[in-house]
């Protein structure tokens, strides 16, 4: 994408492309992936899912599957280990919840939900194996569509209940570490006879909430107002399918367990397998140096891989479950879908002055999700109303178990709010840039509920500022007055702004400068196809110093001594380990100016580092990095890793101390300040033409500016921008969940139906990318994370160019599909069913 | 008895020579074989474990059913001809680009490589419910899943529904019976040659089959007469996604136009019943009427007679009302560029 | 050999679908190897049969035609019979080889047949005697001596049959069951179709019902292919040909009368049509 640069300027590597380390094996084939493994005695293990939406296993005759030769054994829920509370490592105590999901159950809460797990041989000896067991089943009311489990008298998804409530955290005892979030608890809610009327007019009743929040003061913001848009909104349910499905290969050694695995996150993959199986996590080991997509629903791999762990325990021979693609659509995770109802009031000048935000989510049998918050969350800062109340309704169903999904809650809140300013600035005659200028938020703009009249606020916020860039990339303005309609077609543009959460802070980096004058770089971080396992560690040698030629990075494998390290997920990485970088680097930076004093004279403030030497001020005297590995392995003590640094975290001291000796270690944990909650932003343009004869519409052009401070490496940026975009698109255009209410059963299971975008259906050659180029304040790099915020600027920024180009009366969700544009071009009316769920 | 899916189970494979060594094969394993031809729609259906065959006859190997060659003015394909090959041939693209047009809309490049014409046209249908393995009308058993109150129908059929509503995927049927194509079928009796609309069943005939094809029999080429070569054409294909998918109407015309009134004409859709569906009512009521707008706007409410639309897919109907009308009138096209 | 069908239902439950269609061939070889065998018994094997002597006082009453079946009854009887073979010939000739659309006619044969069953039922209740047709204590003690004599035991001579043998009420029997039968489930089995009269509704009832329904709807179907041939079959016997020339005239006559009913179990008089 030629067009597309960013200017981040006096940085030597900051800011420039390169080609990460791992390409070359991923484009000629050679990355493995966890299928890729094989073990000496390894057997396959297939799964039997549930046929039914919800049940109980009453009897499982497994004799005939187990008399069959080359079957070895198989594992029931019943030898799966209970629930166990444990303790993260700031010592919270995270109580066991018995809802929680399992690898196995006897109470199967979706249809596809896996029951037992057969070992044999090879695959298609357990796959006739599963054929032969036979299960007696008690049969459990269900629901799948969250409007039918509303309704009075509707069918619970749970036996207890049918919407998650959770209570507020207890306040903290003087003196004592802050408890654990408290349990999700779940109640039995029906609407009242007057909602189900309301619903069966085809409006979403505004119920009694599980959950609120809000700040300022509603009531006087709409009397403020001078217009008020009431509108409801739905949007898909989407998997995340991602190209490798959620594969995993075990084996135990000595104690061990060694799992190859597909995971976003490699060293926070350790945590979750010990507290699945309630084992130390000394004991777990983790591999996984290529990932084949996550997008969320990977963040710490899935609680699925316990099946071949336990199995390889059970029978002592490595175990490899290989994932089918209909597994992995049970199993695999997919976003939340929402039903939202909108009530905003605007001055006569666009600004929003009150709105009154209501969800009902579609969260599956497990959760709570927290995609419901986030949408509020979301949509408090993107549009910044004044007074705003935020309630939601969190809806258990038999369906497969919901995950994040690229910007979890934020998307379906932008899908839901952007309808709602599109109409408003029409019914006011205002231009659509405009009105999401006025309400853009900027600087430390707050977001979410105000807790005791005080809400929290964002590091930094240039949204007008990307809204001005993508209004003049994409010529706007210019575009406003183009015709519309002409022959058998109409065009029509549409802006959307977004924002997600983008970056943590407060984990560990961890390198070795050896005697060989490189630079080791331990990477906890996981390879998920964003490459910020590498890019992050750009800033080890942009503040060393070093050509990039003199690093070596160490990623994927836990036994290989890596550091404590954010999830990657919500897009936190860039900025967290950019920030974890920094401060290894400068650990480095102090170590080296001391072992430079030390043998040089004068005081370690003497000193710099650059050009992979650390000299004396000025010029002179210096050692070179090889030397000064050699005189940290000499020094021993803190210089090589044989003295662990108290503050950072234990998984990082446990590598610390496998590295020591081998050159300088340097090992820090990000203590920088922050003052706010860091956000990335995105504003998206985009041109549709729809054939009004067949409905047909194309994206013919987008243009996507990002608010996400210091790019790091623009290819990667570049890349992520148009594959979030397009994962945004594909919940305008197509995608989406089937389900037949009847049976409660899923019909789009595979590509061809639930229709995620392709590259021929997505503007390839006419997307264009930017950043503002503003470093966030609050980081040492100023980098922000961009995977999530493209997603719901994509998908809106269309759905307004369709309304800009067909008019308001065609849709009432998402993905629009050309049925529903012909539909209501031929009747006059939206084309579309209001409120039913996966259709 | 548990179910499992998306593991292909064991079969013997054979992959006879000839065309006569496949027969011999069919006749000999009867019901318990299966012909494969690029496998696009065989491996979906034995992968879920749905279709037991205890044998597999691919027909790969098979001499003489692959290539296209000229045959009185017009052409003889192979069944076995890959999409890929049928959209490239000169011929095909010079003389019967009708065909050419269907089959490169037909799913992904990928699949164009390794599915066949033969395999195209005779395809089953993708109707969610049955291909789910649920035992409806299609698969032996006594109901509709797609025609119920709470059915998912969008896809399905609005003309011909007999019981079963699934719809004929194929974007080459339409054009094979535009162009009065004939399916060449060889059985145990010796060959056999059927007029292409005549090569597909309906479910009021067959609720279990999509084509006249005996278990027991092949197609092995289809036949192209001279007669529509060069005429003018026109394919459309509507469907969600640009590539990958299966078209929800399409539509194919071959059209002689003399002195601006249509002199001959042939036209066929498909996506909207069982089989592809020759329009000739359509026909007999354009021919000598000028190929324009008007006609069109004729043609496609005549089109439409008798669709009954299910819960979910009534837009099929103005679509396919729309896709007639084009298909004689052309698209009027928008004053930019897009 | 399976006499039902099962199949898998979207839940993975075992449930029945219909009937095994090679019961089609083997209620049609039953048939057939019925009546060839009732030829033969008839023919080589069977003792003609003595019944209790008509008084003289009782058969002088008797006149020269007795009526039989009315026009009303006679009409009710051949528009059935059409309507079963119609529904026959849909049902089973494309399950045979036969191929064609066959579901409209099925269902409106269907229709005729509960029409026509609907008009017989208010007919013989109400303007016939709804009793004739059912077997009677004296039915029940002939058919004990018929069997005692027929097996060469002794036993008093039968007597002479009511207005309908013995053999005419018990088929009349199964074909009430085997009528009801197919043709309530007939009437709920639309409901799996496309009709004119209400919304497709195929989820009416759950797999398991419908299944059996199904079933019963089947096995009532062949079960009619081997009676409509032994119907058939009776009604061409030459011993019995006058009781079906009686269902195209309406009357049998006297000789016929003497021969085979008693006078006092079947009073003639003139309101008896």
């Amino acid at each position: 994408m030629p067009t597309n640069k960013v200017n981040i300027p006096n940085y030597r590597l900051l800011g420039k492309n390169y080609t990460t380390p791992d390409m070359v094996a991923k484009v000629t084939g050679k990355s493995k992936y966890a299928e890729d493994f094989r073990a000496e005695g390894m057997l396959f293990c297939k799964l039997l899912l549930s046929p039914l939406p919800h049940g109980r296993v009453k009897r499982i005759d497994a004799s005939a599957a187990l008399a069959m030769p080359g079957v070895k054994a198989i594992l029931t829920a019943d030898e799966l280990p209970p629930p166990a509370p444990f303790i993260t490592d700031d010592g919270v105590m995270i109580p066991a919840d018995p809802r929680a999901e399992r690898g196995l159950t006897n109470e199967p809460l979706y249809q596809g939900e896996p029951v037992l797990a057969v070992a044999a041989v090879d695959e298609l000896t357990a796959a006739e194996a599963i054929e032969k067991i036979q299960i007696d089943w008690e049969r459990l009311p269900f629901a799948v569509d969250p409007m039918v489990t509303l309704k009075p008298g509707g069918p619970n998804a749970r036996t207890d209940g049918n919407v998650w409530v959770v209570p507020p955290p207890a306040p903290p005892k003087p003196g004592e570490k802050p408890a654990g979030p408290p349990l999700p608890q779940v109640q039995d809610f029906k609407w009242t006879d007057a909602e189900y009327a309301e619903f069966k007019q085809g409006k979403l009743p505004m119920s009694k909430p599980s959950m609120e929040w809000s700040y300022g003061d509603i009531e006087a913001g709409f009397k403020k107002a001078d217009l008020v848009v009431d509108e409801a909104f739905v949007t898909p349910n989407t998997s995340h399918q991602c190209m490798e499905t959620r594969t995993a290969m075990a084996y135990w050694q000595n104690g061990k367990v060694f799992v190859h695995c597909s995971t976003q996150s490699t060293a926070q993959t350790v945590p979750a397998i010990a507290r699945w199986l309630s084992i130390d996590q000394t004991n777990v080991v983790v591999i996984s140096e290529y990932t084949g997509g996550g997008f969320g629903s990977k963040v710490t791999s899935g609680i699925s891989l316990t099946i071949p762990v336990l199995l390889s325990k059970k029978v002592n021979a490595p175990v490899m479950m290989r994932v089918s693609r209909e597994e992995e659509h049970y199993i695999g995770r997919a976003r939340p879908g929402f039903h939202g109802r909108m009530k905003a009031g605007f001055t006569k000048d666009g600004r929003l002055v009150a709105l009154d935000m209501f969800v009902v989510t579609d969260g599956g049998p497990y959760g709570p999700q927290g995609d419901a918050n986030s949408s509020g969350r979301i949509v408090s800062l993107c549009y910044t109303p004044e007074n705003m109340r935020w309630r939601g309704v969190n809806v258990i169903t038999n369906t497969p178990p919901r995950g994040a999904q690229s910007q979890p809650g934020g998307a379906q809140g932008v899908m839901i709010m952007e309808p709602v300013m599109n109409k408003a600035a029409n019914k006011l005659g205002l231009d659509q840039v405009a009105i999401r200028r006025i309400n853009a938020p900027a600087g430390k703009a707050g977001i979410g509920g105000a807790i005791k009249g005080k809400r929290d606020h964002v590091t930094s916020a240039f949204v007008q500022e990307a809204l001005d860039k993508g209004a003049e990339l994409f010529r706007w303005n210019e575009r406003k007055s183009q015709v519309k309609k002409s022959g058998t077609k109409a065009r029509g543009i549409g802006v959307a702004v977004s924002a997600y959460s983008a970056g943590s802070i407060g984990f560990d980096g961890l390198f070795v400068i050896k005697p060989d004058g490189k630079i080791y770089i331990q990477s906890g971080v996981g390879n998920l196809g964003t490459e910020s396992m590498i890019d992050s560690h750009r800033v080890v040698a942009e503040v060393l110093g070093v050509p990039w030629e003199q690093c070596v990075v160490t990623w994927g494998n836990t036994a290989k001594h890596l550091p404590w390290t954010c999830p990657s997920g919500g897009s936190q990485t860039i900025h967290a380990m950019t920030r974890a970088a920094h401060a290894t680097a400068m650990d480095a930076k102090q170590k080296l100016q001391e072992i430079a004093a030390m043998d040089l004279g004068g005081t370690p403030a003497d000193y710099e580092v650059g050009g992979g030497r650390v000299f004396r001020k000025g010029g002179g005297a210096g050692l070179t990095f090889a030397q000064a590995a050699q005189r940290a392995i000499k020094l021993g003590g803190k210089y090589d890793g044989h003295e662990v640094p108290e503050t950072v975290s234990r998984m990082t001291k446990a590598s610390v101390t496998g590295l020591a000796g081998q050159g300088l270690l340097a090992a820090a944990k990000d203590k920088y300040k922050r003052d706010g909650i860091t956000n990335s932003y995105v504003a998206g343009f985009a041109e549709v033409e729809v054939d009004l004869e067949t409905g047909e519409y194309r994206i013919v052009d987008y243009v996507g500016v990002a608010d996400v401070g210091t790019v790091i490496h623009p290819r990667a940026f570049g890349g992520q921008m148009f594959g979030r975009t397009s994962l945004g698109w594909g919940h305008a255009l197509a995608q989406k969940w089937v389900y037949d209410q009847h049976y409660g059963a899923p019909l789009a299971k595979r590509f061809y139906n639930s229709k995620p975008p392709t590259i021929l259906d997505v503007p390839v050659n006419n997307f264009k990318w930017a950043a503002v180029d503003i470093p966030d304040p609050e980081t040492p790099v100023g980098a922000r994370g961009i995977g999530e915020p493209p997603v719901g600027a994509g998908a809106s920024a269309v759905l307004n160019a369709l309304v800009d180009a067909l008019g308001e009366n065609i849709f009432r969700r998402a993905p629009v599909t050309l049925d529903i544009i012909l539909t209501a071009l031929e009747t006059g009316k939206p084309g579309d069913d209001p409120l039913t769920a996966h259709i | 008895m548990a179910v499992i899916r998306d593991v292909m189970p064991a079969f013997e494979l054979f992959q006879p020579a000839t065309t006569d060594d496949a027969l011999a094969l069919l006749a000999k394993y009867g019901s318990d074989a299966w012909v494969l031809a690029g496998g696009l729609d065989s491996f979906d259906w034995l992968k879920d474990r749905i279709k037991r065959p205890k044998v597999v006859v691919d027909m790969s190997q098979a001499s003489g059913l692959r290539g296209i060659k000229e045959m009185n003015g017009g052409l003889e394909i192979g069944a076995m001809t890959t999409l890929t090959e049928v959209v490239r041939h000169p011929l095909v693209k010079e003389h019967f680009s009708l065909l050419a047009e269907g089959a490169e809309l037909a799913a992904s490049p990928q699949i164009r490589n390794q599915g066949t014409i033969g395999g195209n046209v005779s395809q089953d249908t993708r109707c969610w419910y049955y291909r789910s393995g649920w035992k409806c009308y299609r698969a032996g058993g006594n109901i509709c899943f797609a025609d119920t109150p709470t059915a998912i129908n969008r896809e399905h059929a609005i003309l011909d529904a007999d019981r079963c509503v699934a719809v004929n995927p194929s974007d080459s049927a339409p054009a094979l019976i535009a162009l009065d194509a004939q399916m060449v079928i060889r059985g145990p009796g010796g060959e056999r040659v059927v007029n292409a609309q005549d090569y597909f069943v309906g479910p009021d005939i067959n609720i279990m089959r999509m084509t006249v094809l005996k278990p027991n029999e092949l197609l092995t080429a289809i036949r192209i007469p001279g007669t529509w070569g060069g005429a003018k054409f026109y394919f459309e294909k509507i469907r969600d996604r640009q590539v990958w998918d299966f078209p929800l109407v399409n539509i194919a015309a071959a059209m002689k136009v003399s002195g601006g009134k249509i002199e001959q004409i042939r036209m066929a859709v498909n996506g909207v019943a069982a089989r592809p569906l020759r329009l000739t009512a359509v026909e007999s009521a354009v021919i000598g009427k000028p190929a324009d707008a008007a006609t069109g706007e004729m043609a496609g409410k005549i089109a439409i007679q008798g669709a009954v639309a299910l819960r979910f897919n009534a837009y099929k109907i103005p679509l396919m009302r729309n896709l007639v009308k084009r298909a004689i009138g052309g698209v009027q096209e928008a004053a930019w560029k897009s | 050999m399976e006499i039902i069908e099962f199949a898998r239902s979207p839940w993975g439950q075992d449930v029945p679908i219909h009937i095994s269609f090679t019961l089609i061939w083997v209620c049609g070889i039953a048939g057939l190897a019925f009546l060839i065998g009732h030829a033969i018994y008839v023919k080589f094997m069977a003792k003609p049969e003595e019944f209790e002597a008509t008084l003289p006082e009782a058969a002088a009453k008797v006149p020269a035609k007795i009526a039989r079946h009315s026009l009303a009854s006679r009409l009710f009887h051949w528009i059935m019979a059409a309507a079963m073979f119609a529904l026959l010939f849909t049902a089973f000739l494309p399950k045979v080889g036969f191929p064609f659309a066959w579901v409209t006619y099925h269902w409106i044969a269907g229709l005729v047949l509960t029409a026509s069953i609907l008009f017989h039922l208010i007919h013989a209740n109400f303007f016939l005697d709804p009793w004739a047709i059912w077997p009677d204590k004296t039915d029940i003690e002939d058919a004990k001596r018929r069997l005692l004599r027929a097996r060469g035991e002794a036993a008093p001579a039968p007597r002479k049959f009511a207005k309908y043998p013995l053999e005419n009420k018990m088929y009349h029997c199964i074909i009430v069951l085997t009528g009801l039968s197919v043709t309530l489930t007939g009437f709920f089995m639309m409901f799996r179709v496309s009709t004119p009269f209400f919304t497709r509704n195929p989820y009416l009832f759950g797999d398991m019902t419908w299944g059996w329904m199904y079933v019963l709807h089947g096995l009532a179907g062949v079960g009619l292919i081997a009676l409509i041939m032994a119907h058939v079959y009776f009604a061409i016997r030459p011993e019995k040909f006058a009781m079906t020339k009686s269902m195209v005239f309406g009357s049998i006559d006297r000789e016929h009368f003497l021969e085979h009913h008693d006078p006092k179990r079947w009073v003639v008089t003139e309101s008896s049509k």
